[in-house]
């Protein structure tokens, strides 16, 4: 709910001027968000339409993972296997649309719920300004990322309330290359690279599918049911998120092991995005505060008889300005 | 106490309870805390490798300061003690081991801060995370550029805990 204040009418008068003062200063920046935005339509579109097999490096903290991706898009139909190379093996199998994960120690397969994916195919208006607003976007140095000519391009954040991101994209074919997130003070966040990628070669729907059977009969399937995310009014909302962040989706998730569907809640400034899930937890107290995994930070508080988590890949400061003001409408 | 100098870790605590919990940190339980913490939290960030003797050195150089003062901001934020709780129970153990292994003092304040971590580990359901991870991932811009792949790399990384048995 927006609240509304009455004004006398020369302030009024006074906003508009204002209003029409900005709206100067807001057209320069929208041709750089023309091109930030033409160029994150192009690694989107590479990223879902080419064919590619490689191997990605992903640090975070003292942390360094790798993982085998092959991406396949056979005639729209997109299919996409990644497959961790160290610690307890794992397989994320993406197939039009529908995501397994498997763990095979645990002898667990959970089948993801349908995404929000598709209710935002484009950014909005409203995000491409944002854009603009909040990121001073510019092309950077020409270099080689996995043996690929790559071309880096900064989104340097022009407030506290998001990261600077660099992206290294494939010259020939736009497809990133590698991505950075860099804090306030110009450290590293976390990073993702492709230590050796090939693009555009023979892949067979073979390669794409799980190394495991369907259902193994001694493995527990966790599938989510129909209707599991409902795209809706929650009766939620944030009351003052941090500028240039707008709703992108909300609705509510079944998420197991809840009684009651939990309210989800998007936010992004064009960029990244920032998640607000409420649920009713009753009256007992339960851990809250502020927790980091990488780029994303996650902050909980308690809210009546409710738990809200914000996460995001967004400094501490932008997940608790959005807790500290969920409102019920 | 070890609630606050978990915030003070996290650089949540305010200045007014600074000078509080900066003087409980001259106490040698507090400080056993303070060390406790930071050793969950390299072991859950996997940076377990320290010199041999580093204990020892550290010990006795931190008796020739003539007080113990504020510490600086780490370059790498730390993980916060709920996040550190959010593992499995085993691996507040191996924890619990580690900081065994690299603190010879105090041991008794030591094995009081693993059990409150065990207790929280317990008392966390740590499929929470990972389910809002995967399902906010999903909705990321970020996302669509990356493809599935390096946005599910920390879900997946967090998914050991989620794993287990239901």
């Amino acid at each position: 709910m927006t609240a509304e204040v009455a004004i006398d009418k020369p302030v009024l008068r006074l906003a508009r001027a204002a209003a029409l003062a900005v709206a100067a200063l807001v057209a320069a920046p929208a041709a750089l968000a023309d091109d930030a935005a033409t160029w994150l339509n192009r690694a989107a579109q590479a990223a879902r339409q080419l064919n590619y097999v490689g191997t990605i490096l992903y640090q975070h903290g003292g942390h360094v993972e790798t993982s085998r991706l092959i991406h396949l898009n056979d005639n729209g139909a997109e299919f996409e296997k990644l497959v961790n190379l160290d610690g307890p093996a794992r397989e994320v199998i993406r197939s039009q649309g529908e995501v397994r994960c498997y763990y095979p120690d645990a002898k667990v397969v959970r089948i993801e719920p349908r995404t929000f994916r598709n209710a935002f195919p484009s950014l909005s208006p409203q995000q491409q300004k944002a854009l603009g607003e909040y990121y001073a976007f510019r092309k950077a140095e020409a270099g080689r990322v996995a043996g690929l000519d790559a071309q880096a391009w900064v989104f340097e954040p022009k407030d506290g309330l998001r990261y600077g991101h660099k992206f290294w994209s494939d010259v020939a074919t736009g497809l990133l290359l590698k991505a950075r997130i860099i804090d306030e003070r110009g450290e590293v966040v976390e990073q993702f690279a492709f230590t050796d990628l090939a693009i555009g070669g023979r892949i067979d729907r073979e390669m794409v599918r799980p190394s495991w059977p369907p259902a193994p009969t001694d493995w527990v399937v966790r599938a989510a049911g129909p209707g599991d995310v409902e795209l809706r009014d929650t009766g939620w909302g944030i009351a003052r998120p941090p500028p240039g962040f707008s709703k992108i989706v909300e609705g509510f998730r079944a998420l197991r092991g809840k009684k009651q569907p939990v309210a989800h809640l998007v936010y992004s400034d064009g960029l990244v995005a920032v998640s607000v899930f409420i649920e009713n937890v009753g009256s007992a107290p339960h851990p809250t505060g502020l927790t980091q995994q990488g780029g994303t930070n996650i902050f909980v508080r308690q809210f009546d008889d409710h738990l809200v988590t914000v996460l995001g890949e967004a400094p501490a400061a932008a997940v608790r300005q959005f807790a500290a003001s969920v409102t019920r409408r | 106490m070890g609630e606050e100098i978990s915030r003070l870790m996290d650089g949540e605590l305010d200045d007014e309870h600074l000078d509080v919990v900066c003087a409980q940190l001259k106490r040698p339980d507090g400080l056993a805390a303070w060390s406790c913490y930071h050793v969950i939290g390299d072991t859950l960030r996997g940076n377990t490798q320290l010199a041999p003797g580093f204990s020892q050195r550290f010990a006795a150089r931190l008796a020739a300061e003539p007080t113990v003062l504020a510490p600086q901001r780490r370059a790498a934020r730390p993980l916060s003690v709920v996040w550190a709780a959010a593992a499995t129970v085993a691996a507040v153990s191996v924890v619990g081991w580690v900081a065994f292994g690299t603190l010879d003092a105090q041991p008794t304040a030591l094995a009081k801060a693993r059990e409150a971590a065990a207790v929280r580990a317990a008392q966390l359901n740590p499929n929470r995370t990972a389910d809002y991870l995967l399902a906010h991932q999903e909705s990321s811009p970020t996302m669509q550029i990356q493809g599935i792949g390096p946005s599910f790399r920390p879900a997946t990384a967090t998914a050991p805990a989620a794993g287990a048995r239901p």
